[in-house]
């Protein structure tokens, strides 16, 4: 009986995944997604990318879930927030992982960052992921700034009033910036609506589309430093060095029959 | 790329592509950038403030101690956003009044202690003597005359307590004598004068104050900062 149901369960599901993958390929769009291979050295360096993905999501997640109560006025921003920590079931939670998983986001993108640089992973073909790394970098440090401002307390209007005014001394475009962040020539709602919509659309909007490309660029290449890479290097650097010691050896014999002038130059 | 131009374009179509594309590129891009460059337009390029450019009252000199500064809340109102004058005039009686649109500022009031010698970057500050506070404060607290008026502000700091390094709100620590900031440490002394820590000058003075026969101090939002200040720092100053 137990068994019958069990066979007749694995039929149905290998069924749905059958249909699934005839109509949709999923099945192997998933596969695709989910196997990278990695090379076997410092195979656990390669998920702090996954790690900054993670953290993103989590980011994501639980600010939507912020916004269902978050008002960005000056006169309710803060009483919002404390209603989240105080009355909200789980509240705490919720805004302690959007808080927290802020702040690991920028040390884990710290680490992947040096794990792709000591590793040499930026080298050609992978620069334009490099570039579009340092992007997205410069998209989550806005939104850690524009996020910091939207509790309204003193910590984080003090925070961002110093970021914004550190802004102000950039040459020419200093006055702009800091009136631009304002909304107008001193911190008051303008600035809560402007560093909301930053923070909640503008940025994410920016953010979610780059991830995309960061991916498709990461699947196009792998991920540097497979065992296949590292011996073609390998021996692609052995070549140079033997043709170039070797070029060494010609221009000492050159240097030894005398320089005559009309000698021809060898590149 | 040539194999997909099968038409060649003609000189005309490069134009009418051009001024087209000119004319439609402007529909698209101007209104957006516009409403969002707002503010930097009004502020900046047209020199506007949101700051009402009226007097605000301080508070009664008298009470400004010898030796020691006193601090006095003042609310300049603002119009941004939705503290927008004519929204709070249209509906006056809503919890939008007029004084919730507000900037807090304190100012920071002292009597001005004379300089014995002055300071040079690196060495402290100004070397200062015992803070003089006008006698006439001790007869009356009102009802100065024109010259007993101009006695008292020449010798009233009347001081801003955002940090002239990037703006966070100064307290004065009477057991130091110093004024300090808690974000990086900036020290000044009672006259706002710079002593250590990273800004680049001494605390920002209201330029607009005067003492009336009430004997109150009333100021303007305005600070001796800006391009016409050049002297006290390379900074451009943003009050908030
Ligand atoms: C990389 C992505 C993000 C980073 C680094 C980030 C960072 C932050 C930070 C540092 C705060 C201040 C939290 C606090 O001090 O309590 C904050 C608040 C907030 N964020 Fe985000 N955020 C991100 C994405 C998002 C997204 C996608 C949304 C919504 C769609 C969002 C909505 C909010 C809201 C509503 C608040 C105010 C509530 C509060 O202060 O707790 N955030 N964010
Ligand atoms: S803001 Fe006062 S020392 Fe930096």
């Amino acid at each position: 009986m137990i068994g019958r149901m069990r066979t007749q369960t694995t039929e149905a599901s290998k069924f749905l995944v059958d249909w699934m993958e005839h109509r949709t390929g999923i099945v192997t769009i998933m596969e695709h997604f989910l196997y990278e291979p990695v090379p076997k050295r410092g195979a656990w360096l390669y998920t702090l990318g996954s790690a900054v993905l993670f953290t993103i999501t989590l980011q994501f997640l639980t600010g939507i879930l912020l916004l269902f109560y978050y008002v960005p006025t000056t006169d309710h921003a803060w009483n919002s927030v404390s209603y989240i920590m105080t009355e909200a079931y789980f509240g705490q939670l919720i805004r302690g992982i959007h808080y927290w998983s802020a702040n690991f986001l920028m040390a884990v993108i710290g680490l992947h960052m040096g794990q792709v640089f000591f590793s040499g992973g930026y080298k050609a073909p992978r620069e334009l992921n490099w570039v579009v790394g340092v992007i997205l970098l410069l998209l989550v440090i806005g939104l850690a700034f524009t996020g910091y401002l939207l509790r309204w307390d003193q910590d984080g209007f003090w925070a961002s009033v110093v970021g914004m005014k550190i802004g102000s001394y950039s040459p020419f475009v200093g006055a702009y910036t800091i009136n631009f962040l304002m909304g107008g020539d001193v911190a008051g709602p303008g600035t809560l609506s402007r560093f909301f919509a930053l923070h909640v659309w503008l940025l994410p909007a920016a953010i979610a589309p780059l991830i995309g490309v960061h991916l498709y660029l990461l699947r196009r290449h792998g991920v540097f430093g497979s065992e296949f890479e590292y011996t073609e290097r390998l021996a692609k650097l052995h070549e140079r060095q033997r043709l170039e010691e070797y070029a060494d050896y010609e221009l000492d014999d050159d240097d030894e029959n005398g320089r005559d002038g009309g000698g021809s130059r060898r590149e | 790329m040539a194999e997909l131009q099968r038409d060649p374009i003609t000189r005309s179509d490069f134009l009418g592509f051009g001024v087209l594309g000119a004319i439609m590129g402007a529909i698209l891009t101007i209104p957006p950038v516009a409403f969002v460059l707002s503010p930097v337009i009004k502020t900046n390029i047209l020199g506007q403030s949101d700051v009402d450019p009226g007097w605000v009252e301080v508070g009664s000199v008298a009470e400004v101690k010898e030796n020691e500064p006193s601090v006095f809340q003042i609310e300049f109102p603002i119009d941004q956003a939705y503290g927008t004058k004519h929204i709070q005039e249209e509906v006056p009686e809503s919890p939008r009044s007029l004084e919730r649109f507000t900037i807090r500022n304190a100012v920071w009031v002292s009597w001005k202690a004379p300089i014995k010698t002055q300071g040079r970057q690196g060495s402290g500050g100004d070397e200062l003597a015992a803070a003089e506070r006008p006698a006439i404060l001790d007869q009356k607290t009102e009802g100065f005359t024109q010259s007993e008026r101009e006695e008292i502000m020449s010798k009233l700091n009347v001081l801003s307590n955002s940090c002239a390094h990037l703006g966070c709100p100064v307290r004065w620590f009477p057991d130091q004598k110093l004024f300090l900031c808690p974000c990086h440490g900036g020290l000044y002394d009672i006259n706002g004068g710079y002593v250590g820590g990273p800004p680049p000058r001494g605390m920002y003075r209201y330029t607009q104050a005067e003492v009336r026969e009430d004997g109150k101090l009333y100021v303007k939002h305005e600070y001796d900062a800006g391009p016409e200040h050049r002297e006290k720092g390379p900074q451009e100053p943003y009050v908030v």
